[in-house]
């Protein structure tokens, strides 16, 4: 089915000539994998004037590690951070969140950049992220800027990026300690779904933790109630059903199609104790190996 | 706004006029004639539009067809320039199809993955097919004839006259 | 036992390499030359409505429009069963996404861009969206016209109400047995809408040409019916049956979803209404979800009788169909259910009542199991609570209530030979039924779960398969059949048959798809019956060449007819063993003389079945007196399930399906149907569901929400177990198995449920967030934790 809107295609080899082309128009969209946009031409959701197709700036295209910062350019594929050794070796739960991002033929084409972009809430890169503390790069004609990635998110496909600005890459901070992280993303089958509820976590060798929710919120947020009352303890089943406790007063899952706030609720909790427990048990080297799904 | 794309198409360089609103999948079927990717949710979900770019299955249904300009897509078509691959004959031996609508885009990804990964297990088998949709065979017949062609099968292949 | 060189065997597809070579075409495969017009539809968005106005004035006018239509453009009513449908709107509207106008354009696009330009305004009738509201006393009609439909004998409209047909079953007397009875079970189950989701959508090309020919491609299961529905709504403009020309490509995928004719209707209409172009129109995924068949949903009230013992001594099973906006098609699933509603029991007392409800929801269809799979989810869950409350085994219960041959069945009529009992005992041993089994992981909790199953063919009594059958010079065949190759393995089938009789091997036998104009008549492909009705034809036409050959040999050669046999595709003799001619040598040649004149010429058979012992009659009342249905296909199915009592989910370590196939013609493409089978009922079950919102429209459209089985969605091991006691009149004894593998699905399921946890879900799907929420209920979801942690 071919796109009933309209629109100019531009496909710069610089990055200033693509900065132009977005600033100097009001309704321009960039188009990277295009697994979200292409969806949404069809649909008519999105109906830009141009579309500015980032490809050829093959210095977006790098997965880069260096200052002890991991660096995702914008046309880094899902596919490509599964095939990077450094990802596996020093970033097992990017690596785990990217396994779990559709499937293959989805994979090839989707960045990360692009699904921080689309922005919806149960996005996988969301939660990801969040507990790794990274920040999101953009370029505009006016300069660079960093935006931490809680500042990032806004709201329902909504996020702080300006009119005239590319996200350029995203840059991840190495722990500087040891770590075991877990993703959960519960589905409604095996295959390829929308996250009805999705929580990443992080345990830091100090007994400090990060622990952020997806699909739970207009945006993916940081448990924040939780991690201070769990930081500086030693994890045992008693702490995590007090932790639990917590999870009603951090997120606010809604009823829909997938699923029901009350389920959604319930997931959010056993994911988290399982979660909790395998991101320890990875941090002690051993528990599940990375991808395996724990529901 | 119609622009010239060019591209290598099962080892042949073809040019073509398109459409910025074009999709991948709709030009190679309506206007090249290459009619083995299918339509068959044009979102994305189904993977009977399958085919491989530089190397990569990709949905052709989320693909400009503008994008693909000085790039190789290969279909079925292309996959059998020297008659049917070993896969293809396993999968001809397992009746890993039925009614056959799916069957060039899985093809065309359990290629890619015993190109990427030789001896997959089963779960990784599950995995690379689990973006194309298949409603007859119940995939069991699909796993197996993979399973069969990388040395892993229960040697159940058999000699069909 | 006979010995069979194809028949029994795992013979190659024939259609295999066109398949996976990509050689087979689909009907969006095919070309059309620059001629080729697009048809893009106005749908309704509304779910109840009078069409106040229809203007088109600003779709006319965009370049590249070539036609605007409206339903004022064919104001033809149109059916199988019953003439309930239009080709596009009349007046009122009845389900969000009904077709209200086309338009037709020189390109897709064109016709999008302009069919969102037409516009309609519609006055709003308060929506019918359940049963409930559509049998209130005072509900608004949504076929006010019904009394004056024409629909076929065996269906009971209710006039001045929304039952558009009552099928009702009375046998024995229930008042009494239920009072006499040592216990009583009732209760109600409820089954919601599903999609077929074949992976090819629907599709039509329609040209009507100059000379008054209309000819159609479609994407179909039922090319004849087509053909024979298209010139019935479109008589009025002059075509009569032999002007129509339907032609059915390789099908991707049917599962009753392109069965009779729901959208191609369009296809044929707007050809006529722009002469000498061809006419494209391709359904989108959603449009496959909202405007093709759906199947019906169902609300099921039983009540069941059994003695202390274990007998069953009465049933009363109330099925309520929510059939949606047209029943032309669904009413018959209604009637099909009802008539089978007691399951494979001997039952002494019945009374079933089956209603076909309108409602302002997409029209209810068949789809692989008509009717069935619904009933059945109810029925088999009540018989398992029924065997659980009187403290006996559920298959042992099963056991002895368990219909035999010869048994009088619902209707009067007895029950064929079957295997049943054989498949009862090789499922439950396959399942290791009564082994105990725990999980070692305290959150798993392990599961088993038993149904019996049948199915009849629900089809019209004079329902019938015809076969060509052409020699070649090589002595290869061509065979003409009309039954469809949806993926079941139909022709490789057909050519076993006709290679059985006639020795020539599959591989020299070719099906083509069919073309009403030379393939010979077919009813459609459904209902399990092609193996057998056509089956049955393609055998009778193998025969009549064989005795043509026979007569040949008699005649030119002057050889004992009776001593002579077909072996290696050679005819001989068994009186003179040296006696060997070559089928090639005369097939189409004919026999040289020695006077250089020849006998005989080319051989062609021709076969055809209709069951003439059927008869839809009865009397309206208890149904009492007919034969509906041919014969039933019966088996019984286990599954073995691994709960996580945490989240619901569950995994299939092990299911199994024993069905009684009369005899296997093919076992590689009856395993085939099996798992594949298993699988999309294992759907419905677990996460398949068509959710609608509070004004009728279909919430998840699209894969993306509405959920169908990926390759990591099977279960770890699927075992087909073939039982073979043959069905006399089946061809080589075979009958149909289609749909059956799926029937059973929801209630191993349910049953495997409440075994592990001791919890009825009585509505489908039973999805892992169900499971929590009624643990959660039940307060058994917080003493399953605490044991959890006490083991711990």
């Amino acid at each position: 089915m071919s796109i009933l809107q309209d629109f100019d295609y531009f496909k710069p080899t610089t990055i200033e000539f693509a900065i132009d082309l977005i600033s100097n128009n009001k309704n321009a969209t960039i188009l990277a994998g295009g697994t979200d946009l292409i969806v949404n031409l069809k649909e008519g959701t999105a109906t830009p004037e141009i579309v500015v197709d980032i490809k050829s700036l093959k210095d977006l295209k790098k997965i880069e590690f260096k200052d002890n910062c991991l660096i995702i350019g914008a046309l880094v594929t899902f596919t490509d951070l599964l095939e990077s050794v450094v990802i596996k070796e020093k970033f097992p739960l990017v690596w785990e969140v990217s396994k779990t991002v559709a499937s293959v033929g989805i994979r090839n084409r989707a960045t990360m950049v692009g699904n921080i972009c689309s922005a919806v809430p149960c996005l996988d890169s969301g939660p990801l992220l969040c507990v790794y503390e990274a920040d999101v790069n953009v370029r505009s004609s006016k300069g660079k800027r960093k935006i931490p990635i809680k500042d990032w998110f806004l709201g329902n496909k909504k996020t702080a990026l300006k009119h005239g600005e590319l996200v350029t890459h995203i840059s991840i901070p190495f722990p500087n300690q040891k770590t075991g992280g877990c993703y959960v993303r519960l589905g409604r089958y095996c295959g390829e779904d929308l996250a009805q509820v999705n929580v990443a976590l992080l345990a830091f060798a100090n007994n400090a933790y990060r622990i952020a929710f997806g699909a739970v919120a207009p945006t993916p947020l940081r448990a924040n109630k939780i991690e201070s009352f769990l930081n500086g303890k030693k994890i045992n089943d008693h702490l995590i059903e007090q932790a639990k406790e917590l999870i009603p007063d951090e997120i606010s899952p809604i009823t829909d199609i997938r699923a029901t706030k009350e389920y959604r609720m319930h997931m959010a909790k056993v994911m988290f104790e399982r979660g909790i427990k395998t991101a320890v048990e990875r941090l002690n080297g051993d528990g599940l190996e990375y991808g395996e799904s724990l529901v | 706004m119609k622009k010239k794309i060019t591209f290598l198409l099962n080892s042949e360089t073809r040019s073509i006029e398109v459409e910025s609103g074009d999709i991948l999948l709709d030009v190679l079927r309506d206007k090249l004639g290459i009619k083995t990717p299918k339509i068959g949710c044009d979102m994305g979900d189904c993977g009977s539009c399958t085919v491989m770019l530089d190397g990569k299955t990709v949905k052709s249904c989320l693909v400009l067809a503008l994008e693909v300009e000085g790039q190789e897509v290969t279909t079925l078509e292309g996959l059998m320039k020297d008659g049917m691959t070993p896969l293809q004959q396993t999968f001809h031996d397992f009746n890993s199809f039925q009614c056959g609508f799916c069957t060039p885009g899985m093809v065309l990804s359990a290629t890619e993955l015993i190109n990427k990964n030789p001896k997959p297990n089963r779960k990784e088998i599950q995995e690379a097919l689990s973006g194309n949709l298949c409603r007859c065979t119940g995939y069991i017949p699909i796993i197996e004839a993979v399973e069969d062609l990388i040395g892993k099968g229960k040697g159940e292949g058999k000699e069909k006259g | 036992m006979t010995n069979y060189k194809y028949i029994g065997k795992s013979a190659a597809r024939v259609d295999g390499i066109a398949k996976i070579s990509g050689a087979a075409r689909f009907v969006d495969d095919l070309d059309f030359g620059p001629n080729l017009l697009f048809a893009a539809i106005v749908e309704s968005s509304v779910a109840h409505a009078i069409i106040e106005k229809i203007d088109a004035s600003e779709a006319e006018k965009m370049v590249g429009v070539v036609k605007v239509v409206t339903g004022k453009d064919f104001p033809y009513r149109f059916g199988l069963y019953m003439h309930d449908r239009y080709i596009l709107a009349q007046d009122r509207v009845r389900f969000v996404g009904e077709q209200v106008a086309a338009v037709i354009a020189r390109d897709p696009k064109t016709a999008k861009k302009a069919a969102k330009l037409v516009d309609v305004k519609y006055k709003e009738l308060s929506p019918i969206l359940n049963i409930e509201e559509a049998l209130k006393e005072k509900s608004v009609l949504i076929h006010p016209e019904l009394k004056d439909y024409t629909h076929v004998p065996w269906f009971f409209p209710k006039a001045n109400t929304n039952v558009a047909h009552l099928r009702k079953v009375r046998k024995g007397d229930t008042n009494k047995a239920f009072q006499e009875a040592d216990f009583v079970f009732e209760d109600t189950y409820t089954v919601p809408r599903y999609a077929h989701c074949a992976i090819e959508v629907h599709g039509a090309i329609g040209l009507f040409d100059h000379s008054g020919r209309l000819t159609v491609w479609t994407a179909s299961q039922s090319p004849h019916t087509q053909r024979h529905l298209f010139a019935e709504a479109l008589a009025p403009l002059g075509l009569s049956h032999k002007d129509v020309r339907v032609i059915t490509p390789y099908v991707g995928g049917g599962f009753g979803g392109k069965a009779g004719v729901s959208m191609e209707i369009l296809g044929a209409a707007l050809a006529t209404a722009v002469k000498g172009n061809p006419v494209k129109i391709l359904w989108s995924r959603a449009q496959e979800f909202y405007n093709t068949y759906q199947r019906q949903g169902l609300t099921a009230k039983i009540k069941l009788s059994c003695k202390k013992d274990g007998t069953i001594t009465a049933i009363q099973n109330n099925l309520f169909w929510d059939a949606g906006a047209y029943v032309e098609y669904g009413a018959n699933v209604v009637n099909a259910a009802g008539l089978s509603a007691t399951g494979p029991y001997r039952i002494p007392n019945i009374e079933i009542n089956s209603y076909c409800i309108y409602t302002n929801l997409p029209p209810g269809g068949p789809y692989r199991g008509f009717g069935y799979s619904e009933f059945l989810f109810g029925l088999e869950s009540q018989i398992n609570e029924a065997a659980k409350k009187i403290k006996m085994d559920p298959v042992e219960f099963r056991k002895k209530n368990a219909i035999r041959s010869g048994d009088k069945l619902s209707y009067g009529a007895s029950m064929n030979q079957s295997g049943l009992a054989e498949a009862i005992e090789k499922a439950a041993e396959a399942i290791e039924w009564g082994k105990d089994e725990k999980s070692n992981d305290p959150q798993k909790a392990i599961g088993k779960g038993f149904s019996l199953f049948w199915k009849a063919p629900a089809m019209p009594p004079n329902a019938s398969s015809t076969a060509f059958l052409k020699f070649n010079e090589d002595a290869s065949l061509n065979i003409l059949v009309s039954g469809m190759e949806i993926g079941q393995g139909y022709q490789t089938v057909m050519a076993q048959i006709a290679a059985e009789v006639l020795t020539v091997p599959p591989e020299k036998i070719r099906i083509e798809n069919p073309d009403t104009d030379r393939n010979p008549y077919e009813w459609q492909t459904v209902a399990s019956h092609v193996t057998w009705g056509c089956g049955n034809a393609v055998k009778r036409a193998a025969e009549d060449a064989r005795e043509q050959i026979f007569d040949l040999i008699e005649r030119a050669l002057d050889k004992d007819r009776d001593s002579l046999f077909l072996k290696d595709e050679m005819v001989m003799s068994k009186k003179e063993p040296g006696f060997k001619l070559p089928l090639k040598n005369f097939v189409i040649a004919g026999i040289g003389k020695d006077d250089g004149t020849f006998r005989g010429g080319p051989i062609v058979g021709r076969g055809m079945f209709m069951p003439e012992f059927a008869s839809a009659l009865s009397d309206p009342e208890t149904s009492q007196g007919g034969k509906p249905n041919v014969h039933y296909t019966v088996g019984a199915s286990a599954i073995k399930i691994e709960i996580d009592k945490e989240t619901g989910k569950i995994k299939i370590p092990k299911v199994v399906l024993a069905v009684d196939v009369g005899k296997a013609l093919n076992p590689d493409l009856i395993k085939g149907q099996v798992t594949g089978g298993l699988l999309q009922g294992i759907a419905t079950v677990l996460y398949e569901d068509m959710r609608f919102d509070e004004k009728g429209k279909l919430l998840n459209p699209n894969f993306a929400d509405y959920k169908i089985p990926t390759a990591m969605d099977i279960p770890d091991e699927i075992v087909s177990i073939l039982v073979e006691v043959p069905q006399p009149d089946g061809p080589f004894g075979a009958r149909g198995v289609g749909e059956h593998t799926m029937i059973p699905a929801a209630p191993i399921i349910a049953n495997a449920v409440e075994d592990a946890l001791g919890i009825r879900i009585k509505s489908m799907p039973i999805t892992a967030e169900k499971i929590v929420l009624e643990l959660k209920k039940q307060g058994l979801f917080e003493q399953t934790k605490e044991e959890y942690i006490d083991n711990k």
